[in-house]
């Protein structure tokens, strides 16, 4: 159920992605983890999806990448959001948000 | 700054395919190295943990790919391989890609070259600097916009204005060189000693004038043209110093210009220009020789120069009107001075090789069509794989734009070879000649240019090739006719359009042609045939007065009538039709009659000739007689007009007797003593008016032409003239030997230049939009071959089968050529200029080349028309 969430709706996936870098930079693999966690464990995004959504806002400048190594010793790319993403991240609530109330004044009227 | 590094991210996905790829996978295997450590650090033992970790890692291979499309690669690699594909696809129908590129070739090239020209002529700024700020300076006595100027307005002109930095006055003429070596003629500006700071071009060698150089005994010096210096000097430094003479007076030399500069065009030296007083007096304001050049203040527009010009010639008008009273002031810019009479025949040229263009496109895009026919079961391959629409359209536009490309640089060798051929054949009407080449300007025109053509042409076959319905494309085993329908109206839309474009083109070039035409049929008034014609000048040095100058001429005239094999031989100051050169245009008043109001002064044009000046062109005398060997120095001053003349100015009495002044520095009356029929004097278009032909035996001019009459065209008299010439002065050489019929010639030189292009192009375009239509009909029957088989086996006769190729070809051609006649209506009168004698919408022109190419599309159709006749419907409707 977590994984169709994920897969139908690129756009939120996005949303998510830059809503978890905001917190700090990430590595693939990290970004993942804090979805789960921020979700409540709810929302388990697979790498399938992961790494072509990364790819695609890192062309489209809202994110930059760069290796670097973990505290651990082991080596990552890591994700950080840049101006552009920030304002792109307020953009993409606004309008989740939006099409949020839209579709629960949908489901409400009978 | 991030959008900038974004930019080289993709670059370098680009240029180093491995390292991105390397990269991603670096990236999904620390990914998954991060996942196993979670799995170990949760407890699990590091093989287990491992293989956890990479099933839930997915499919690594796909992912990777998918990583890989999305980043570097992207569209660059793409265009890559499109490109490849390209050159591969187009290897192996040589056929096709060779007339292609030929055709493309053609249309470009022909571009290329009138776009150098346009782009030297009228797009680079003159080769001086700060060339924005120079003018012309001109006067007009009312129907001669450029006209020289007098000497005394031009210095009031210099000290009355506040608009110019400098102006400076030049007179050209041809004189004797002599000294070392042979006398030579050459052509020498004098000019006033501010020309050279005008134009800020510096001397190679020495130096130019200085202002006191302006004054009588200071002006013995010279500047030598680059061309001379070499000729003359050979190059030699220490020339700088020595003398030459000039028509007898010697002159040093003090310096030399750099190479390629020649102002006034054709130059061999310049000088100062010094005037007498008796020119600088206040009332000589009659006659007009110089030229006028000048630089305008910084920040000063030619507008304004022209308002203040106005303000000082309206004084001196008024103060002069008997000299002044229709006359008014021009100031140009130099460049639309040296280059805008030629404005609107170089852009019609550019119009016409456009179209040139545009029907070679059409005709490749044809091909094109065709050729896409026979690649359909790739194309539906392709499809059924996966490609969409976008993919495989820009694949085949990257075929176009690659034959348009390798088009274009052929074309770019076909207009360097056009250049030189147009500079070759350029009868001297294009301006800045020398500066016509290929620069980067005309590079990046014609890489436009083929890319705009690979698209044009490439666009519409690709979009009609691209839209396939699958099923049907790969059930049928020849792949043919699904596509037919929408290409088949493509392929008719393109051959409309080339035969409108032609049709336009050879309009163009028939109203020219017709001008041309009428321009020969202008009645001359006199019979150029078997006349030659040379010049004489004499120095003012040895030939100050008028009795040696009438002992010259006279000593000329009877020897060469002398010699065997002249009919008659006679002078003249300007040959007719040599144009407006030489045209003395003056005043004259008629005795008896009361003086006219100031500003509505009679005048005429003069010539000065010898008594057999109207037997050798073959001028017909009206009324009373023609100028005699009695009439000298010592007879009553005598005159000859001509009907012209005579009609305007004694339309109802009887001219003969009546004497007239002419203001031209003489005050003694001439008698009227005959009327002539009428000449065209100055060229075939331009219809000069009242004529007066003055005896060199009274009044001689220190030049002259002289004419000699020979029973056969050719000019093997011409050395032993010059002999006979030089008989009578060693030192007067003879130039300009030419004859008349060539003097007529070169004055038609330029309509013929532009009518030979134009026709050129027309004529290419006729020929490209012929091929056009034939191979669509063609194909078009190939296509139709079934159903012509069935109708054959149905009973048609041959006649109807050939009744419907040839109608159907004949409506596609009466569409174009209606839609050609609309366009060439609106379009021609942008050549009015360029006409003569004939209308830009003349219906003549119109129906005849209408009805030309209708003609010609039709046999264009009747071969393939024939072939369908010769079907074999057995054979037909068994290849279905």
């Amino acid at each position: 159920m977590a994984h169709q969430k994920a897969d139908l709706l690129q756009g939120t996936l996005d949303m998510l992605i830059l809503k978890a870098l905001s917190l700090g930079p990430l590595h693939g693999y990290g970004i993942i983890q804090r979805i789960r966690q921020m979700s409540g464990e709810m929302l388990d995004v697979e790498q399938g999806s992961l790494y072509p959504a990364l790819y695609r806002i890192e062309q489209r400048g809202w994110v930059k990448s760069e290796w670097d190594t973990h505290e651990t010793g082991r080596r990552a790319k890591f994700y950080t959001l840049t101006k552009v993403g920030r304002k792109q991240l307020i953009e993409e609530e606004k309008s989740w948000d939006l099409l949020a109330l839209a579709i629960t004044k949908i489901r409400q009227a009978t | 700054m991030e959008r900038l590094n974004i930019l080289i991210a993709r670059l370098r996905g680009l240029l180093r395919r491995e390292a991105v790829i390397e990269d991603i996978e670096d990236e999904l295997r620390s990914h998954i190295e991060w996942e196993t450590q979670t799995n170990i650090e949760r407890g699990m033992k590091p093989e287990e943990a491992r293989v956890l970790a990479l099933r839930s890692f997915g499919n690594f291979g796909r992912i990777k790919e998918l990583a890989y499309e999305i980043r570097g690669g992207g569209i660059m690699e793409t265009i890559w391989q499109d490109l490849r594909f390209g050159l591969r696809m187009l290897a192996k129908s040589p056929g096709f890609t060779l007339v292609a590129v030929l055709t493309l070739a053609l249309g470009i090239g022909a571009n290329t070259a009138i776009f150098s020209v346009v782009n030297a002529v009228l797009l680079r700024p003159l080769p001086y600097p700060e060339s924005e700020g120079l003018v012309r300076i001109w006067e007009d006595p009312g129907n001669i916009a450029k006209n020289f100027v007098n000497p005394r307005n031009y210095a009031d002109f210099r000290d009355q204005n506040q608009i110019f930095e400098q102006v400076a006055a030049i007179s050209t003429q041809s004189t004797n060189l002599t000294g070392e070596g042979e006398p030579e003629r050459v052509i020498n500006a004098r000019v006033a000693s501010g020309f050279f700071s005008i134009l800020r071009i510096n001397p190679a060698l020495g130096r130019t004038f200085l202002p006191q150089e302006d004054q009588t005994g200071n002006e013995h010096v010279a500047v030598l043209s680059h061309s001379l210096w070499q000729r003359r000097f050979g190059a030699d430094p220490k020339a700088i110093g020595q003398t030459l003479m000039l028509n007898g007076e010697s002159l040093t030399i003090i310096g030399v210009m750099p190479a390629g500069f020649s102002f006034p065009v054709g130059i061999d030296l310049w000088t100062p220009l010094v005037f007498t007083p008796e020119q600088m007096a206040d009332s000589s304001r009659g006659s007009h020789f110089l030229s006028v050049i000048g630089r305008l203040k910084p920040q000063r527009t030619v507008e304004q120069a022209q308002a203040e010009m106005d303000t000082i010639y309206h004084r001196l008008r008024q103060q002069h009107p008997e000299s002044l009273a229709k006359w008014k002031v021009h100031v140009f810019s130099m460049y639309q001075d040296s280059v805008g009479g030629v404005k609107s025949s170089l852009f019609t040229l550019l119009g016409a090789v456009c179209f040139v263009l545009l029907i070679a496109c059409a005709n490749v895009a044809n091909l094109m069509l065709a050729r896409a026919t026979t690649r359909q079961r790739e194309i539906s391959i392709r499809t059924a794989l996966g490609a969409s629409r976008a993919r495989l359209i820009r694949q085949l536009l990257t075929e176009s734009v690659l034959l348009a490309l390798v088009g274009g640089a052929l074309g770019v060798l076909l207009g360097w070879g056009g250049i030189k051929l147009l500079v070759h054949l350029d009868p001297g009407t294009i301006p800045r000649l020398d500066e016509i080449d290929i620069d980067r300007s005309v590079l990046i025109f014609t890489s436009l240019l083929s890319l705009l053509s690979g698209v044009i042409f490439g666009l519409a076959p690709a979009w009609q090739s691209s839209k396939i319905d699958l099923n049907k494309a790969l059930k049928e085993a020849t792949g043919r006719g699904s596509i037919g329908g929408g290409q088949a109206y493509l392929r008719q839309l393109f051959v409309v359009a080339e035969v409108a474009l032609s049709l336009v083109l050879l309009v163009g070039a028939g109203l020219m042609i017709r001008s041309f035409i009428r321009l020969g049929q202008v009645e001359l008034g006199f019979n150029p045939e078997n006349v030659m014609a040379m010049r004489v000048a004499l120095p003012r040095s040895r030939y100050a007065d008028r009795p040696p100058q009438i002992a010259f001429y006279r000593q000329v005239v009877e020897r060469v009538k002398a010699l065997p094999g002249v009919q008659s031989a006679a002078l003249v100051s300007d040959p007719p039709i040599s144009g407006s050169v030489g045209l003395w245009q003056n005043g004259f008043g008629i005795e008896g009659r009361p003086a006219l109001p100031p500003g509505q002064g009679n005048s005429a044009y003069l010539r000065w000739t010898t008594p057999d000046y109207f037997k050798t062109l073959g001028i017909s005398l009206l009324k009373g007689r023609l100028l005699t060997e009695a009439d000298n120095q010592d007879t009553p001053w005598v005159t000859v007009i001509d009907e012209a003349m005579a009609r305007r100015y004694f339309p109802n009495e009887d001219p003969l007797g009546k004497r007239v002044v002419v203001y031209w520095s003489e005050q003694r009356p001439r008698e009227i003593v005959g009327v002539v029929s009428h000449v065209r004097q100055t060229s075939l278009d331009y219809e000069a008016g009242p004529h007066m032909y003055i005896p060199y035996y009274q009044t001689p001019l220190n030049y002259a032409t002289l004419l000699v009459k020979t029973p056969t065209d050719s000019t093997a008299l011409a050395a032993s003239i010059k002999s006979e010439v030089l008989a009578v002065d060693r030192q007067q050489p003879v130039y300009a030997v030419t004859t008349m019929k060539q003097i007529i010639a070169a004055s038609i030189a330029e309509r013929r230049f532009h009518l030979t292009l134009l026709g050129i192009f027309a004529g290419v375009a006729l020929v490209l939009a012929t091929v056009g239509i034939y191979g669509v009909m063609s194909y078009a029957v190939t296509q139709r071959t079934p159903e012509i088989g069935i109708r054959l086996a149905l009973g048609a006769q041959a006649s109807d089968v050939l009744k419907l190729v040839i109608g159907r070809g004949l409506l596609l051609t009466v569409i174009g050529v209606g839609i050609g006649l609309a366009a060439a209506f609106a379009l021609t009168r942008l050549m009015s200029g360029l006409l003569f004698g004939v209308s830009p919408t003349d219906p003549m022109t119109f129906t005849g080349i209408a009805l030309l190419l209708t003609l010609v599309s039709l046999l264009a159709c009747y071969l393939p028309a024939r072939r369908a006749t010769k079907v074999d419907p057995m054979v037909a409707l068994r290849y279905e």
